[in-house]
């Protein structure tokens, strides 16, 4: 065997001769790559985050941006429709839609005209239209899909949708005696809605159409310019939050979460390499080429994630898009995915691990080559150099989230974007403070809560991410809560559920929430009274109710509002107490004292300093829908309604009733009689509608029965919607938060504890028992959780001080601070550090061979 | 002519009573070809001393010469090329990189010098061959014997153009055999026309040095040179 010294080959770049140029940077990368390969299950926690995100983003992105209606819905391929339909009694001009048809054609090309006709289908209050459209026409090809047999081709032929052909128990071939003895001859739908039912004949087929699309594409000119009848897809829907930037938002925030949880994981990758990067150091590689191999690795991490997290999303997704279409009532193409959204996502989640790699890998350069092979850790920076900075980006956040709320109309919600962001820097530059204050605060603990509470304070490179990971999920759930409870909580504008899950609203066509049409949208005579009664009290006693208030409006209309013109308006309707109304929520009309003119369910409303309008037209008064409208008159000087007394009472007694209803459609506040009286309102009311009260909650099916029989006296029926109650908003907030934050302290607790490993073998060896590792353990949990619960709820607070200060529309801070919902503060900040501690206490148990292993190998 | 020269160097860890001197006004020089073995007792600064020598670790006083160059005037980069280009370490516990093959791990000092990957793993295994581990060049580290993993060890410190290889405590964690062969690898790149500096424990190995520098508490108490032969274990001498 010999031994020479070869000679150096020639190095490839001469222009980059202290870097090493390209052939050491893809030495790095390659051996990061190799490293990936080797050490993947150590980053199986990251890779599993980043994955689980991307998977969920690709479905939540999809199902939230294909399940409202296409875009394109009723334009087919066109840019522009020309809509006619009937006004009232008046049909429409045919010969004007001829004309103006032609003048489109003349102007701008080729046009595609629809008629439809609505007729009701025979023995029931279902209707459809009889519609003429070329299948085969310029623009109208998305809205018609052929299913089976053939498009009509002659003036006895009809094509039907599947929902149509089953009401009428008609098939291929079949003829159909209503229409005129046509033979159906297919059956058609249309993919942009499932829920429109029509049949279909060819172009001129329709006689006397109710609506007339005319559709043309009309490029660079302004629909509104053609016509007020004209509109374009765009021209519907371009409101800036929609479902695509929402998600967006949200994976944002996501990511967000997950580069911070991710930290303490490259944190120990990076630990556990320091020799190999030392000895990479000892054979001359720059600290550029040591940060290139961890951020390299945070690339490779973020890169197969996302691949396979979007791969996982792509399966669930077509997993899931049948039952999504079947739920949006629309076909929805299999890879209808919304790029915009999943790309930037997928970005993203590369980015941030690159940049949570990237912070240990800066801590790495820092440390001595020889302090790096002999595999000791850099000392932690000094705690002042983040906090000042921390303290300045909590304060820019107050100011970006005043900024939000003085913006008018919901123009200043741009500002709560950098708002989140200072906060966000603010919790994570503050964090490593806190944790040397929480070690200093635990100085007179046991033994083993003093090491734990040391050790956080110690080791922050992971346990200050962990920590700023917690405060920002505490920091969103807070916030969530607190607009929820003070926005709820306005007296003036009532918002939650309209209705009770047990209650229905059948509504008169000759009420304020009619339509004031006949049956079956005919413009004939409303029915009589007694009709619509004798409907109402079918569907009562259909769903077992036994209680069918009616409700009665004051006429002419009263109203309340807020003296404030620059505050939130009264919203809600006011009914009068009769004394059927007060009996049916179980009131007793003689509690009601007689200078009494007020009862409501809305908690507070008593001591608001509400006003009484009254009077209508007649009087200069009548019911506010806005600031200063109605009500004696505008508002008044000093940014106050005005209260005439003609037609305004400063100071009407209000009495809180909590037996009344409390949904918005509900009378959760009505006029008592004797108030009504006084100021000779009584003559007159008018019947809006009935309210019916079942024991139990109303199912679909019921409802479905219940709009039937109301169809046949046009009546309205309105039941409990979607909208979500103050509670449930609240605690799926602090659900959010106590899942996410017990999460992310599963994902962290092993790592912060394994750091300090050796100290736990010598505790270990000194006689410690499994009570103290499990101390040890629940004293970094709930240290953790609760300095992240209490760090992310002064955040919050913070930046919602500055936008309740300024949001006109808001009550001041006192509106938060009036409506502080302790409850859900101390389930997070109290209960869940509890029982995070609790937790790591059962599973600190087990001895601790892996934990006891040097992060170091 | 002395490639390596260190000038009244000292080295003092922490501050205060914690105070550690690691070194006490140190003269050493090492000839190029010259193999040089620094004995001494745990504690007494021998690697200390190689950690200055090799620009990993700057002294508190005192200056050091590689090839008539003061290692102070360079920046933390150029200290870097440094290390890339004219200095080669062995280590006790090899400190292959895990992830790469026994050829890249002696390639990635030439790509990280800028030479593209195809020359440099040429170079790297030819560096192998001439260690007689060609057929183990695309084995990872963990595929590797205790001996063999030094020997790539080696090779990696000596490919390229290098003037000085520094060794500490290579064969440590070897059996006889192949700490004896470790040795005569080292002493057969020093009569190519490397300097190296070995720190070691075993006397048998120091005595394969062309000096032998003994320190203790951190200053040089004995300077000799080896009279006898080395003792051997294996066949032949090694190649000079």
């Amino acid at each position: 065997m010999s031994v020479g010294v070869l000679e150096r080959p020639a190095t490839g770049s001469a222009s980059e001769p202290t870097t090493g140029g390209v052939p050491a940077r893809r030495a790095m990368i390659r051996w990061a790559w190799r490293l990936f390969k080797r050490e993947w299950r150590q980053q199986l926690l990251i890779l599993l985050l980043v994955i689980v995100a991307v998977a969920a983003v690709v479905v939540g992105a999809a199902v939230a941006t294909n399940t409202p209606p296409p875009a394109n819905a009723g334009y087919g391929m066109a840019d522009d429709l020309a809509t006619y339909a009937n006004s009232g009694k008046h049909p429409i001009n045919l010969n004007l839609v001829t004309a103006q048809s032609a003048a489109l054609e003349y102007r701008f090309g080729a046009v595609q005209v629809i008629e439809n006709e609505s007729f009701n289908v025979p023995g029931s209050s279902q209707t459809y239209d009889l519609r003429s459209q070329d299948p085969h026409g310029p623009y109208g090809g998305p809205m018609i899909q052929l299913l089976s047999g053939h498009y009509p081709t002659g003036p006895n032929q009809i094509a039907l949708t599947p929902g149509l052909a089953s009401e009428l128990n008609l098939r291929v071939g079949d003829t159909w005696s209503s229409q005129g003895g046509k033979t159906v001859v297919g059956i058609v739908q249309n993919p942009q809605s499932l829920l429109d039912e029509f049949a279909l004949v060819l172009p001129g087929q329709v006689t006397h159409p109710s609506t007339v699309d005319v559709l043309f594409d009309a490029p660079g000119v302004n629909a509104g310019r053609i016509g007020s009848n004209v509109s374009t897809p765009g021209s519907l829907n371009n409101n800036p939050i929609n479902p695509e930037t929402i998600v967006l938002a949200l994976a944002t925030v996501g990511m967000l979460l997950i580069a911070l949880v991710s930290i303490g994981g490259f944190t120990v990758l990076a630990q556990r390499r320091l020799r190999a990067l030392g000895m990479l150091e000892s054979m001359g590689a720059t600290d550029r080429n040591v940060r290139l191999v961890l951020e390299a690795n945070g690339v490779i991490v973020g890169t197969v994630g996302a691949v396979v997290g979007f791969g996982l999303g792509l399966v669930a997704w077509l997993a899931y898009r049948p039952h999504n279409e079947q739920n949006a009532h629309h076909l929805i193409p299999m890879f209808a995915l919304p790029w915009k959204v999943i790309v930037p996502a997928m970005v993203l989640a590369v980015i941030a691990t690159f940049f949570a790699a990237g912070h240990p890998a800066r801590a790495i350069t820092r440390v001595p080559v020889v302090g790096a092979l002999a595999g000791r850790p850099a000392p932690p920076r000094q705690i002042h150099r983040s906090f000042v900075p921390g303290v300045i980006a909590l304060a820019i956040g107050f100011v970006f989230f005043s900024l939000s709320g003085a913006g008018s109309e919901g123009s200043g919600v741009i500002w709560l974007i950098p708002g989140f962001v200072a906060l966000i820097a603010g919790i994570i530059l503050v964090a490593p403070f806190f944790l040397a204050v929480l070690a200093r605060a635990g100085r007179k603990s046991p033994i083993a809560v003093r090491l734990a509470l040391r050790d956080l304070s110690r080791y922050r490179a992971r346990s200050g991410s962990a920590l700023s990971a917690i405060s920002v999920g505490v920091l969103i759930a807070v916030v969530i809560c607190a607009v929820a409870v003070a926005r709820y909580s306005n007296v003036y504008d009532y918002v939650g559920p309209n209705l009770a899950s047990n209650e229905l609203a059948v509504w008169s066509p000759s009420g304020q929430n009619g339509n004031g049409q006949g049956p079956n949208g005919t413009t004939s005579a409303i029915p009589s009274i007694e009709s619509q009664e004798a409907s109402v009290h079918s569907i009562a006693s259909a769903v077992g109710a036994t209680d069918v208030v009616e409700l009665d409006n004051p006429a002419p209309s009263v109203g309340l509002q807020n003296p404030s013109a620059s505050g939130r308006q009264w919203n809600g309707q006011i009914y009068v107490a009769t004394p059927a109304l007060l009996r049916a929520y179980g009131i007793n009309p003689s509690s009601i004292p007689s200078d009494v003119d007020v009862l409501s369910s809305r908690p507070g409303l008593s001591g608001s300093g509400v006003q009484l309008t009254y009077g209508g037209s007649g009087k200069g008064g009548g019911q506010l829908v806005g600031p200063g409208s109605g009500g004696g008159g505008g508002p008044g000087p000093g940014n106050t309604n005005t209260c005439s007394p003609e037609g305004c009472i400063a100071h009407p007694v209000v009495q809180e009733e909590s037996q009344l209803p409390t949904g918005t459609d509900a009378p959760n506040t009505v006029v008592t009689e004797s108030a009504l009286h006084r100021l000779q309102l009584a003559s007159q009311s008018s019947l809006d509608g009935w309210i019916i009260q079942a024991n139990s909650p109303i199912t679909s099916a019921q409802i479905l029965n219940a709009q039937t029989v109301a169809a046949t006296n046009n009546l309205s029926i309105e039941s409990k919607n979607d909208a979500p109650t103050s509670a449930e908003i609240v605690n799926w907030a602090t659900v959010f938060a106590i899942a996410l934050a017990l999460g992310i302290l599963a994902m962290s607790i092993g790592l912060i504890r394994s750091e300090t490993a050796s100290e736990l073998r010598t505790l270990t060896a000194t006689g410690a028992s499994s009570r103290t590792r499990r101390s040890l353990t629940a004293a970094t949990a709930g240290g953790l959780a609760f300095l992240g619960a209490l760090l992310g709820t002064v955040a919050a607070y913070v930046g919602l001080a500055g936008w309740f200060h300024s949001n006109s529309l808001e009550g001041g801070v006192s509106d938060i601070i009036d409506h502080i919902p302790w409850s859900n503060l101390f389930l997070i900040v109290i209960a869940m550090p509890v029982v995070a501690a609790i937790v790591g206490w059962v599973l600190a148990g087990r001895d601790p061979t892996g934990i006891s292993t040097r992060p170091m190998e | 002519m002395s490639y390596l020269e260190l000038r009244d160097i000292s080295k003092v860890y922490g501050e205060g009573a914690a105070e550690v001197h690691a070194l006490q006004r140190i003269d050493l020089s090492v000839d190029t070809g010259s193999l040089v073995a620094v004995m001494g007792a745990s504690g007494s600064g021998k690697s200390t001393l190689l950690t200055i020598a090799g620009s990993l670790e700057d002294p508190t006083s005192g200056e050091v010469y590689l090839g008539g160059r003061p290692l102070s005037s360079l920046s933390r980069n150029g200290k870097a090329r440094l290390r890339r280009q004219s200095i080669g370490y062995v280590f006790q516990d090899y400190n292959l990189l895990a992830g790469l093959s026994a050829v890249e791990n002696v390639s990635l000092p030439l790509e990280l010098d800028g030479v593209a990957a195809r020359k440099a793993q040429a170079a790297a295994l030819e560096s192998l061959e001439d260690f007689g581990l060609k057929d183990r060049a695309s084995s990872y580290p963990d595929q590797l014997s205790g001996g063999e993993r030094q020997r790539v060890a080696i090779a990696r410190a000596v490919v390229g153009n290098r003037q000085l290889l520094l060794a500490d405590e290579p064969s440590g964690a070897l059996d006889s055999t192949n700490a004896e062969a470790v040795m005569r690898l080292i002493l057969a790149a020093c009569r190519r026309g490397m300097a190296a500096v070995v720190v070691t424990h075993d006397a048998q190995l120091a005595s394969w040095a062309d000096r032998v520098v003994f320190l203790r508490d951190g200053r040089v108490v004995d300077q000799t040179v080896p009279v006898d032969s080395p003792e051997t274990v294996l066949a032949d001498l090694p190649n000079q």
